[in-house]
């Protein structure tokens, strides 16, 4: 009879998740406690941070294979849940609800605004040529440039697409430097820029009237999409939503992307990119690379903006100049972006406030990630 | 030229360029040919007739309908003209079958001299004929797209002769009517509606490892069109930013034309017809202040200068009100 509660206990022990813990597994809980503090304490981009960091302790609670619980299981309910990251459509419906709340009013009012999200994708491409140097495959370079857009949903999409088995680590590094925006982007933005440029005061935008609010996501998409069909996906619904918010007479639909869809994907996005971080995957040299080019990608992309609004401001006279410190909105990390240039500017002059001038580039940047997307999609996929 | 002209003409004439380099005639090859078929490509009647394959090199789709195929040149120049007729041996693809070539794609026509028989079967077969090539004419009967000499010997082997590389030429060669040495041999394997390269295929990336190994050829592609992009997005919001002026002014001007507004101006006042927004405030509030029966002795400055501000206008909620009430 205790020999059998002794078998019995120790092959419950073997199944259970002290039988099965590595180093690895208690690493990447760690790596998920660490992210669930950054999201409440710090309240860096809680909304990602805690649903992602709540994924990598599932992700990596050990288990005995063939359970059917894990992320990569076939059957597992997480695998299931997971289907919507590898195939690439919850990208697409987040995009919709970012164009159902975003305000474009910023961009359409001060044109110039939107080249600043141009220049900013340089960071894409330097980590491209960089990852490529390291010995990456295109595909696997494309997928860990893109890190540099800024933009999560972007990175998930185009990394299902060219390198699924980096998806978990370009990602959480994707998500966690858009986390991190307000810690990398200021030293950057005070090491390019001289104190009295940081002063400038740019002219107040002018109201945009509600046919042009209308008008600008159908024109949008022809110009776009024709040049680049194969970031259809991303740029289609990103102004699909945008006019659903702007036209005035589709206010349900509107307040439903932009709220609990939005809400449902990014729940269901972050807890499956999370829970696909297992030790056995996440844990390799290649993940250490790929967030250091992340971080490098980054930083160029930021400088890219701040330094291409320096060279702007050579052919701009009077009001006309723009404040360099909106150049970091570039990158498309919406609003975060945009907030660190509001910040950074009232530290040198609080009546400045650059907010709203600052979101002009940032939502131009991400239509210029999503233009980005299909570009690396049609040379590499 | 005002400049909203210039902007609209900027972005129709950019569509043009596009469409017209996108979706040209230009990228048509003759990519291989058959010409003694015993027993190889059957026609849909089972026949084995002589054959050429036509290959779209561009990734776009192509409208190939009143092209023609002929074997027979010397009335280019005659059927090119104004009113010209088109010689007996040019076979016209037919405009009212759906000839769109998608991308990179191939499309056969049965040289057979039976034009009943299908829109895919010419009017002449090269069995019967003088010449000993094939050649692909624009619809206006003017320009010679492509031109494919083959050996006299073809017509007893049976054996295709093509592009060795899938529609890859020399343009300035074609041009000269010549061609470089290697284009076009006999080839390999008979490979009728499918790509001429039977070797080991290079993937995509290997292809991009091997021409671009540094990436920066496509980093500099990449983020052209990036810019062209939003630049053209720049260019539309330039023309939204003009109307919306024009509409403002065309407005003020409407309000300006009111009987009221028509009332003859102070002296000094010839600069605008519109009565200002601080004149307004300054005034609205005398008459509130005389009809009220306020105080005689101000604490304060009434002033219609305008105060200077300390704050952006941003801050102010007013500003992002709209003005219309919305549905």
């Amino acid at each position: 009879m205790l020999e059998f509660f002794k078998e019995g206990l120790l092959q419950f022990l073997s199944y259970s998740g002290f039988g099965n813990c590595t180093w690895g597994h208690i690493i990447m809980i760690c790596i998920g406690l660490v992210f669930i503090a950054l999201g409440i304490i710090k309240e860096y981009e809680p909304l990602l941070l805690v649903p992602i960091g709540f994924g990598i302790i599932i992700g990596n609670i050990p288990f005995t294979d063939g359970l059917q619980v894990g992320v990569y299981e076939n059957g597992a309910v997480l695998n299931y849940l997971y289907f919507g990251v590898v195939k690439g459509f919850y990208p697409p419906l987040i995009f919709l609800g970012i164009g159902a709340m975003t305000d474009f009013s910023a961009l359409i009012s001060n044109p110039k605004l939107i080249l600043i999200g141009a220049a900013a994708q340089f960071g894409i491409f330097a980590a491209y040529i960089t990852a490529l140097l390291l010995g990456f495959s295109p595909m696997e370079a494309g997928a860990i440039g893109i890190i540099g857009g800024a933009d999560g949903p972007t990175a998930i999409f185009i990394s299902s697409k060219l390198a699924p088995s980096m998806m978990g680590a370009i990602a959480v590094s994707a998500y966690s430097y858009m986390a991190l925006v307000p810690v990398i982007q200021p030293p950057i933005m005070r090491a390019l820029t001289t104190p009295q440029e940081r002063l400038i005061r740019m002219r107040p935008p002018r109201a945009v009237s509600h046919r042009e609010k209308v008008l600008f996501p159908m024109m949008c998409i022809l110009l776009t999409a024709f040049l680049v069909p194969t970031g259809l996906p991303l740029l289609g619904m990103l102004f699909f939503g945008n006019l659903l918010k702007e036209s005035g007479v589709t206010k349900r639909l509107a307040n439903t992307a932009s709220g609990p869809l939005v809400d449902i994907v990014t729940i269901l996005i972050g807890l499956t990119v999370g829970a696909s971080t297992q030790a056995t995957n996440f844990l390799r040299p290649a993940s250490v690379l790929i967030f250091v080019l992340g971080a490098f990608s980054f930083v160029i992309a930021t400088a890219s903006g701040v330094l291409f609004v320096k060279f702007f401001n050579l052919f701009l006279k009077g009001d006309n100049k723009i404040n360099p410190l909106i150049g970091n909105a570039g990158v498309s990390a919406v609003p975060d972006a945009a907030r660190v240039s509001l910040v950074e500017g009232q530290k040198y002059d609080r009546t400045n406030f650059l907010l709203m001038h600052a979101m002009g580039p940032n939502v131009a940047g991400v239509i210029g990630s999503a233009v980005a997307a299909g570009i690396l999609l049609s040379f590499l996929y | 030229m005002k400049s909203i002209y210039k902007y609209i003409f900027t972005v129709v004439a950019l569509f043009a360029v596009t469409a017209t380099f996108g979706q040209s005639v230009h990228d048509l090859r003759l990519n291989e040919m058959m010409i003694k078929n015993v027993d190889n490509y059957a026609d849909e009647y089972g026949r084995h007739v002589p054959w050429v394959e036509i290959f779209n090199t561009a990734y776009n789709t192509v409208n190939i309908t009143g092209c023609y195929l002929t074997d027979d040149t010397t009335g280019l120049a005659a059927a090119g003209k104004k009113g010209g007729e088109v010689p007996a041996r040019w076979y016209r693809i037919p405009t009212d079958q759906k000839m769109y070539m998608p991308q990179r794609s191939f499309l056969i026509f049965y040289l057979d001299d039976s034009p009943l028989y299908g829109p895919y079967h010419a009017s002449f077969s090269p069995e019967k004929s003088k010449t000993h090539y094939i050649a692909l004419i624009s619809s206006n009967g003017k320009e010679l797209l492509d031109l494919v000499e083959y050996p006299v010997e073809l017509r007893d082997t049976s054996r295709t002769y093509g592009y060795l590389l899938d529609g890859v030429r020399d343009p300035k060669a074609f041009k000269q009517g010549k061609r470089q040495e290697g284009e076009l041999d006999y080839l390999g394997e008979f490979t009728p509606a499918s790509s001429n390269e039977t070797g080991a295929k290079i993937s995509k990336q290997d292809k991009l490892k091997r021409d671009d190994p540094y990436g920066i050829g496509m980093a500099i592609i990449s983020m052209a069109v990036v810019f062209t992009a939003l630049i053209m997005i720049y260019i539309m919001l330039k023309i939204f930013n003009y109307v919306s002026r024009r509409s403002t002014q065309k407005s003020k001007a409407k309000t300006a034309a009111t009987p009221a507004a028509a009332m003859p101006a102070k002296a000094g006042d010839e600069k605008d017809d519109i009565v200002d927004g601080p004149t307004c405030a300054a005034i609205g509030t005398a008459l509130h202040l005389h009809f009220g029966s306020m105080h005689d002795e101000e604490s304060e400055i009434i002033t219609i200068n305008m105060p200077s501000k300390h704050y952006s206008p941003w801050a102010q909620k007013e500003l992002t009100m709209k003005r219309n009430p919305r549905r």
